[in-house]
C-alpha cells in the first residue's frame, strides 16, 4: 500500500476524514486506478454534509445517477474522482431501472433535487432485455428506436425544466453476445449498422441541446477495458464492469472540474526525456532522439500531441533543468523537431527547482497555478511539484515514450465544454502579451506605456454567438471574479432573454492586437436600482484601466436610464482577494461587509472620470436582431 | 488471505465496512452500513486475493459474511 493510502485508510478508520477532506485531494493524487477505487469506498462512507459543515467553500456538485442497471458500484467511483479534483460529490442513485421516469417527468423526484449533473447511465441490456424470442435485427431496431424517443424527450424536459442542469448521456457498448446471435453475416452487419446509428444519433444530441455531454465509451473500450462482467451483468444486473465505470466517473470528474470553474490552462513540459530523448546537456542537439529513429519517431509523436493541444487554446510552455542558450537553440535549429521556439509561450531553462519556475510562470501568465498540467519523466520532480504545488496536475511519462501521449490524453485535462473563438488565439494573444511586456520596458512612467499601448475599449450588449464565451469567462476566470457566479451557457442564454437583466460584453483592442471578448458585466434592474451581479474581466488585460473604464460607463448609463443608484456586491474566494476593493475604490459606499460577502451602493452624483488612455465605444441598447437564439 | 483476522482487515480496509469477527456470523441486514452492491465488490476482491473464481450466484446467496469467507477459503 502506498504512503498515501495508508494515509487515507489511517483517516478513515479514525473517523476524521470529512474534518480533514482538504488534505484528501493530495492524498489521491498518485494512486493508481485500483488505490483509487479503494479510496472511493471508504469516501463514499463520508457525509458530504459533515464535509460542507466543516468546509462551508467546499464545490460541491449534486450528482444524480439513474440509468438501466445496478449502478451503485458508480458512486464510489464518483467520490473519488471528484474528490482528485478537490470537489466534494453529492450524490443520489435512483431506485433500479429508474430512469425513464427519472427523466421524462419533469415533476419527478430527481429534478426536485436540482441536480448540477445527471448521470442517465444506459447499456445495452435496455435494448436486449426487451428484445422478443426468437428476435431478428428488426427487432433490435424497433427497440433502439423507441429507447431513444425516450432518450430525445427526457433530454427535451431536461432542457425545458431545468436548464441549468447537465445531462450526461453515454454510448452503448455493443456486445458479442448479442451480435454473435445473428448467424447470416450480412444480417450481423446490418445490426452493427444500426447500432451505430443510433448511436451516432445520441452522439449528435449535444448539438440540438446544450446542456447534454455525451461520454463516448468506444475509445475507453479500444484502450482495453471491458465492457462487463458477464456474471455481474447476469445475476445483480451490473451491466457495465467496474473498470469501465471508473473511466466514465473520470470524464464526469473532468466534467465536475470544468463545471467548478477549475480548467486547466497552461501545459509545462520537461525536456529532456520528455520532448526529446536524452539529456541536452551531455549529448547536445546533435545527440538528442527526435524525429528519426524508433525513439526519435515516439518522441515527434508527442510533440505533435503538445502542438494539437496548443492549436486548441493550451498555453505550452518548456520548464527544463539546462541552460538557457543551448535549449533556445534547439528549439530553433534542430531539423527534427515538431516543436519550435514559437509554439511554447514561455521557455524556463535553468537549475532551480521546477516547481518556483512554474509560480513564476504563472504569475507572469496571470493564471493560478492549478491551472497548470506538469509533465515530466524525473518521478524526484513530479514528486516535488505535487507536493509543493498541490493544484497542479502531474503526469509522470516514463522511459517508453511511446506511451508518452497516452499518459498526457489518458485524462481529459484540457477537456471544455466548448471551445470558442478566443481559446483558438489564446496562444497568439499570450505571445503579444510577452511583446507588450517588452514594450512597456522601455518606457518610465506607466502612464507612458499605457498611452502608447491605444487601447479600445468596446462595451455593448453580448450577442447570441458571444454567450459560449461569456460562459467561458465565467468559468475560467477566478482573480477578476467579483462574486464567481459561474454561469453555464444555458444560465447565459436564460439571463440574455429576461427582460430585467443585460449581459454585457467587453472587447477590447491595442497597438499589439485584437484582445478579443475580455470581460462581461451582468446587470440586473429592479425598479430604479441597477444591479451589478457580477463583474469579470480576463486575467490577460487586468490593471490597464479597462475595469474601470467599464465600470465608468456603467455608471453613466444608469444615471443616463434614470436609475437612483447602483448597488454591487462582492463575494470572498480564495482567488478573487485582490479585487475586494475594486468597486469602494472607485466611489462606491459600503453597505454591508463581513468576511466573506460585502454589497456596496453608488448614488451617482458623482462619477469617475473617464480614463484619458482608453478609446471607449459603449452601447447598452441592444440592435436589431441580437440576442436571438444562435 | 490466509486468516479470518484478514477478511476483516480486507473488508475493513477494501470495503471500508466497520466490521469485527464477531459481527461475521450476523445476517447480512444487520451489518452496519451493508449494501447489498458490496457483495459483487466482495466477489471481485477475493478472487484477485485468492487467485480462484468463486460462484457469483452462491455469494449472492449467502447469508452471512461468514458464509462468504467460507467459500472463498474452501479447499
Amino acid at each position: 500500500m502506498t504512503d498515501a493510502l495508508t494515509a487515507l485508510t489511517g483517516l478513515h478508520r479514525d473517523g476524521i476524514l470529512a474534518d480533514r477532506y482538504p488534505r484528501v485531494r493530495a492524498l489521491l493524487a498518485g494512486l493508481s486506478d485500483a488505490e483509487l477505487a479503494r479510496a472511493g469506498r471508504m469516501l463514499a462512507r463520508v457525509d458530504p454534509d459533515a464535509v460542507l459543515a466543516a468546509h462551508p467553500r467546499t464545490p460541491a456538485p449534486r450528482i444524480a445517477v439513474t440509468g438501466h442497471g445496478t449502478l451503485s458500484g458508480l458512486v464510489p467511483a464518483l467520490t473519488a474522482q471528484l474528490a482528485r479534483h478537490g470537489l466534494l460529490a453529492r450524490v443520489s442513485a435512483s431506485d433500479f431501472d429508474g430512469w425513464v421516469f427519472d427523466l421524462t417527468d419533469a415533476g419527478s423526484e430527481l429534478y426536485a433535487t436540482r441536480p448540477d449533473l445527471v448521470l442517465c447511465v444506459l447499456d445495452a441490456a435496455v435494448v436486449a432485455d426487451e428484445l422478443p424470442s426468437p428476435w431478428r435485427v428488426e427487432d433490435v431496431a424497433r427497440v433502439l428506436e423507441e429507447k431513444l424517443g425516450l432518450v430525445e424527450r427526457a433530454a427535451e424536459v431536461c432542457a425545458a425544466g431545468s436548464p441549468a442542469t447537465t445531462l450526461v448521456l453515454n454510448t452503448l457498448p455493443l456486445p458479442g453476445e448479442l451480435t454473435s446471435q445473428v448467424l447470416d453475416l450480412r444480417a450481423r452487419a446490418r445490426l452493427g449498422a444500426v447500432w451505430r446509428e443510433a448511436e451516432a444519433r445520441l452522439l449528435r444530441l449535444p448539438q440540438r441541446h446544450p446542456g447534454v455531454v455525451v461520454v463516448d465509451l468506444a475509445p475507453l473500450l479500444a484502450e482495453g477495458v471491458a465492457v462487463r462482467d458477464v456474471r455481474q451483468s447476469v445475476y445483480a444486473k451490473a451491466h457495465l464492469s467496474d473498470g469501465l465505470l471508473a473511466g466514465y466517473a473520470r470524464e464526469v470528474g473532468h466534467l465536475a472540474r470544468v463545471w467548478s470553474g477549475g480548467g486547466k490552462k497552461v501545459l509545462a513540459l520537461d525536456l529532456d526525456n520528455t520532448v526529446w530523448g536524452g539529456v541536452l546537456g551531455e549529448v547536445g542537439p546533435e545527440g538528442i532522439e527526435t524525429g528519426g529513429g524508433y525513439r526519435g519517431e515516439a518522441f515527434r509523436r508527442f510533440q505533435l500531441v503538445a502542438r494539437q493541444l496548443a492549436a486548441q487554446g493550451v498555453l505550452l510552455t518548456a520548464v527544463s533543468k539546462n541552460d538557457l542558450e543551448p535549449v533556445v537553440k534547439t528549439l530553433r535549429e534542430h531539423p527534427g523537431l515538431v516543436l519550435r521556439e514559437e509554439d511554447f509561450v514561455r521557455i524556463r531553462a535553468n537549475w532551480r527547482p521546477k516547481h518556483e519556475n512554474l509560480a513564476e510562470l504563472a504569475r507572469e501568465l496571470n493564471v493560478g497555478t492549478d491551472s497548470f498540467v506538469f509533465v515530466d519523466d524525473s518521478a524526484f520532480e513530479c514528486g516535488l511539484v505535487r507536493r509543493e504545488l498541490p493544484g497542479v496536475a502531474v503526469v509522470q511519462v516514463d522511459e517508453e515514450p511511446a506511451l508518452h501521449p497516452r499518459r498526457l490524453l489518458g485524462e481529459g485535462w484540457f477537456d471544455a465544454r466548448e471551445l470558442t473563438d478566443e481559446d483558438l488565439v489564446r496562444p497568439v494573444r499570450y505571445r503579444e502579451e510577452q511583446a507588450r511586456q517588452d514594450f512597456l520596458h522601455t518606457f518610465d512612467s506607466l502612464e507612458g506605456y499605457l498611452r502608447e499601448l491605444d487601447i479600445a475599449v468596446t462595451v455593448a450588449p453580448a450577442q447570441a454567438r458571444q454567450y459560449a464565451r461569456v460562459s467561458q469567462i465565467t468559468l475560467r476566470t477566478n482573480q477578476f471574479n467579483l462574486t464567481t457566479r459561474r454561469l453555464q451557457l444555458t444560465d447565459v442564454q436564460a439571463l440574455a432573454a429576461d427582460p430585467a437583466a443585460q449581459v454585457l460584453a467587453v472587447r477590447s483592442t491595442d497597438r499589439f492586437g485584437d484582445n478579443g471578448l475580455v470581460g462581461a458585466v451582468v446587470l440586473r434592474r429592479v425598479d430604479d436600482v441597477l444591479h451589478i451581479d457580477n463583474f469579470l474581466l480576463s486575467c490577460r488585460v487586468f490593471s490597464r484601466g479597462i475595469e474601470q473604464t467599464v465600470l465608468g460607463a456603467v455608471l453613466r448609463h444608469a444615471r443616463e436610464s434614470g436609475a437612483r443608484e447602483v448597488r454591487a456586491g462582492y463575494r470572498r474566494t480564495a482567488k478573487n482577494g485582490k479585487v475586494a476593493d475594486f468597486y469602494p475604490r472607485a466611489g462606491f459606499e459600503t453597505v454591508t461587509a463581513d468576511e466573506d460577502t460585502a454589497v456596496f451602493r453608488h448614488d451617482l452624483a458623482v462619477l469617475p472620470g473617464p480614463a484619458a488612455h482608453i478609446r471607449l465605444t459603449a452601447r447598452f441598447d441592444s440592435a436589431p436582431g441580437e440576442g436571438d437564439a444562435p | 488471505m490466509k486468516t479470518v483476522e484478514d477478511f476483516v482487515v480486507l473488508l475493513h480496509d477494501e470495503l471500508a465496512l466497520s466490521v469485527t469477527v464477531e459481527d461475521l456470523g450476523r445476517s447480512l441486514d444487520s451489518v452496519e452500513s451493508w449494501d447489498s452492491v458490496h457483495l459483487l465488490t466482495l466477489c471481485t476482491l477475493l478472487e484477485r486475493e485468492t487467485g480462484r473464481s468463486l460462484s457469483l450466484a452462491d455469494v449472492l446467496e449467502a447469508p452471512s459474511l461468514e458464509a462468504v469467507y467460507r467459500m472463498a477459503v474452501a479447499p
